[in-house]
């Protein structure tokens, strides 16, 4: 094979050393120059282009979307009527989705019962674990399968790029990345899929900020818990004629305060833990497409929805069970779950909430939407997850039965938006980074976080005499 | 008897805990503790190597007390630190000072390169200001074996020089020559370029920062005075302490392209005006350079602003018949030259003018 003789190996290596250097830093670019130079020849000789004429509908649509006067507000208008769809869509589904699961459970249980096996064994597995799982079904399902495809056809239309297009500039200032303003949108929909979404995040100090701050977007699961609060307590709080206002006024405001968060926090990370330079931040605009319906259900379904529900499910069973069991195991004259919350209580009034409501965050840690069931049960001292009764029923329970007051509904609402990820979202985030430590921080610094602030809350509040 | 039995059961299961916690091959205690001090002594070790080198460099000599103060040690520490070097055979004794073996001298010299490729690492693909660069890489530099560090500087396409001008030494232990000089001794009104700016100690590096100077950096020294000298750059004069004039290097400017003149950087194209790529600035390196390359910018590509948001920034603009977006700082370091068109040219219209 060799033409010449054989160099020793120092040698060699002497020559390549030199050549190396030799050769400068710009043989990258040429490289790549050389490879566009190739395509773009070829496709000069192969490609003819009709000149469209006419007007140019797609500058005056980017026109439109990015100006200074309609960008936002449009943005806007559109995150809510998405979001409109997806509250009011879900309503009616949901509930047929809980009656149907609900009555699979008490054929089931009643079967058992009929089979003369122990009620301890039916409770388990029927108003347990079969229980949990059903009612994150129902409570999840509908609103995720209405909004991943919207926003699945937000995306395929081209029309997403042009919203981290937007929001840029908010994000540079606390030195994350304007995609980010995307995977908060997907968290809406569930933060485990908004963590999966920062995949788009080419860098990845800015992609780990993004991960590290998804939780502040309450998501679907908590959405059901701000509404219930502020129906039941803002709403109240107003004369009839503004409730309804003054309801989705305060929902609107938490959302506000998760932003405020997110951007604060990643400022808070980009300035210690994660610090660098605000990154590059390029981003292609596609032109705009009629979506494709076939691909858009398939990725909303497939990778979206049933891969958030399938997580779901295998975190949802368990707690169910745990649940019943806490619920079902009497020592002396309290159920164990009872107990557990007495033990909390203190805990729990230091940052205006209580103790029932803390052991309802740590049974709910794999799924937030078990939380305001799980607290029912409790405060009704029954033995399974129960449903809200009718609204002032509700009001009555929390407020006169168990001492709620403006102060627990408003930092119910603040915690409910800021503490750690549910068992989801936890095991996406260590999917994603591969790293226990930023798994350890995406779980625990939003935690420290809610203690914190609603701590400081319920303090400020105790000191102006307000409760 | 139950009971005795009992408490044995229990106390063999907690020293059972006890004994796994501590003696647990590299998880347990006694392995971490081991590690960690097998990293403290290489990380001294190699702390005096580096200073050392550095010393011979500059000529000096250099005795224990000199190495106890360079690593903040005690003497005793030092003098042990030195038998050690000494049986291992990494340096020797003279009535000199103490002086690097060949094989010392080698494992230095890798140190050094360590730091550097970090620097470069850092500045370039993990994009960390300037001004931390030097102390995340003082901590790095340690972590790496001879492999992992050979296939970080293939990553980085085999820098020549760090981020502060300084010359990386090679795989095989090559430290390239400089033949840059003080600032102090550049001859007056020469165009001079900088290509090395000390980046200790960090006060004076940062104050150096802040008036705008960066490695690449063209300058011209107008006045040479006791007290303090006068520059000119980017058509701005400063004056800096001869302190400050000391810790940068400069050599000898290239003679200027009369292409550059007519080039500006992206941002200033106002909106419409068609404009030809002719380069990226040199200090865009590493993965920035590599995504804009990618995107298309590449030198000799048409370009021309097309939106902008509502805040300025970022704009996006047309190129290759796509549209992308860039922050100010990317747009600011691709340089273009106008060309006379300054409608909005559609891919139909473009296309014919690549084909004539």
């Amino acid at each position: 094979m060799s033409r010449s003789s054989p160099l020793p190996p120092e040698q060699v290596l002497e020559v390549a050393d030199r050549l190396q250097r030799s050769i400068g830093d710009r043989f990258r670019d040429q490289i790549v120059e050389s490879i566009y130079d190739e395509a773009e020849a070829i496709s000069n000789s192969v490609v003819r282009q009709q000149d469209a004429g006419g007007v140019d509908w797609e500058q005056r649509i980017d026109r439109l979307v990015t100006s200074p006067i309609f960008g936002l507000p449009l943005m806007l208008l559109l995150l809510a009527l998405v979001f409109w769809i997806t509250i009011v869509g879900s309503n009616i589904p949901s509930q047929w989705l809980a009656q149907w699961l609900f009555w699979v459970e008490a054929k089931g249980s009643a079967l058992f019962d009929a089979m003369g096996i122990p009620w301890w064994i039916t409770g388990f597995l029927w108003h347990g674990t079969y229980r949990g799982l059903a009612w994150v079904i129902s409570v999840m399902l509908p609103p995720m399968a209405i909004f991943f495809p919207l926003f699945t056809f937000l995306e395929d239309l081209g029309y997403l790029p042009r919203v981290a297009f937007n929001m840029d500039w908010l994000f540079k200032r606390a030195g994350a990345h304007g995609k980010q303003a995307l995977t908060m949108a997907m968290g809406f929909g569930c933060n485990a899929a908004g963590v999966v979404a920062t995949r788009v995040i080419d860098s990845p100090r800015e992609r780990l900020i993004a991960i590290l701050t998804n939780n502040f977007v309450p998501c679907n699961g908590r959405f059901p818990t701000l509404i219930m609060l502020a129906v039941v307590f803002v709403a109240a709080a107003f004369p009839p004629a503004f409730a309804s206002l003054a309801a989705a006024g305060s929902v609107v405001a938490i959302v506000l305060v998760g932003v405020v968060f997110t951007l604060a926090v990643s400022w808070g990370l980009s300035r210690t833990v994660l610090r660098g330079e605000p990154s590059t931040f390029t981003l292609e605009l596609p032109p705009y497409r009629r979506p494709n319906l076939t691909r858009i259900l398939y990725t909303s379904f497939i990778d979206r929805t049933i891969f958030v529900l399938w997580r779901a499910i295998t975190t949802a069973a368990p707690a169910g069970a745990l649940i019943w069991i806490l619920a079902n195991i009497q020592v002396r004259d309290a159920n164990l779950a009872r107990l557990i919350a007495d033990a909390l209580d203190p805990l729990g009034w230091a940052i205006g909430l209580d103790g029932v409501i803390l052991l309802a965050y740590i049974i709910a840690i794999p799924a937030n939407e078990i939380v305001v069931p799980t607290m029912l049960m409790v405060y009704m001292g029954v033995g399974m997850m129960v449903d809200l009764p009718s609204l002032s029923a509700l009001r009555t329970l929390l407020v006169d039965g168990n001492g709620w007051t403006m102060l627990t509904a408003v930092n119910l609402m603040l915690f409910s938006l800021l503490h750690n990820p549910c068992a989801t979202t936890i095991m996406t985030i260590w999917k994603e980074t591969h790293s226990r430590k930023w798994t350890m921080v995406g779980a625990l610094m939003p935690l420290a976080i809610a203690f914190i602030v609603t701590f400081l809350t319920a303090g400020i509040a105790r000191l102006l005499g307000l409760v | 008897m139950d009971e005795t039995l009992n408490l044995t059961l229990k106390g063999a299961l907690l020293l059972l805990v006890i004994l796994l916690a501590v003696g647990l091959p590299r998880l347990g205690l006694a392995a971490q503790v081991r590690h960690l001090r097998q990293m403290r002594r290489r990380v001294l070790l190699e702390d005096a190597l580096k200073y050392l080198l550095s010393s011979s460099y500059q000529e000096q000599q250099v005795t224990s007390h000199a190495l106890a103060g360079a690593l903040d040690i005690s003497h005793a520490r030092a003098l042990n630190l030195v038998a050690e070097m000494e049986s291992a055979g990494l340096i020797t004794s003279h009535t000199s000072g103490l002086r690097l073996t060949p094989s010392g001298e080698s494992w230095a010299v890798q140190v050094l390169r360590a730091h550097r490729l970090w620097e470069r690492y850092l500045l370039d693909e993990a994009r960390m200001p300037l001004q931390h660069l030097h102390r995340e890489a003082e901590r790095a530099e340690h972590r790496l074996s001879r492999e992992e560090l050979d296939a970080l500087d293939a990553h980085l396409g085999y820098p020549r020089q760090d981020p502060h001008g300084d010359p990386i030494p090679t795989a095989s232990g090559v430290v390239p020559a400089s033949q840059s000089k003080s600032l102090l001794d550049f001859p007056l009104g020469e165009p001079a370029v900088i290509h090395h700016i000390e980046d200790e100690p960090a006060a004076l590096f940062n104050e150096i920062l802040e008036m705008g100077l960066r490695p690449g950096s063209l300058v011209r020294l107008i006045e040479r005075g006791e007290r303090q000298l006068k520059m000119e750059i980017d058509g701005q004069q400063v004056t800096l302490a001869p302190v400050v004039a000391a810790s940068i290097q400069v050599a000898e400017a290239p003679p200027p392209e009369p292409e550059r003149e007519a080039l500006v950087p992206l941002t200033e194209l106002p909106d419409g005006q068609q404009a030809r790529i002719q380069e990226i600035d040199a200090s865009c390196r590493g993965y920035t350079r590599r995504r804009l390359l990618d995107l298309g910018l590449t030198p000799g590509a048409r370009i021309s602003p097309e939106l902008s948001n509502a805040f300025g920034d970022p704009r996006a603009y047309r190129v290759r018949g796509t549209l992308i977006a860039l922050r100010k700082e990317q747009a600011q370091q691709v340089l273009v030259k106008p060309t006379n068109q300054t409608s909005t040219p559609r891919n139909g219209e473009e296309h014919a003018l690549t084909q004539a």
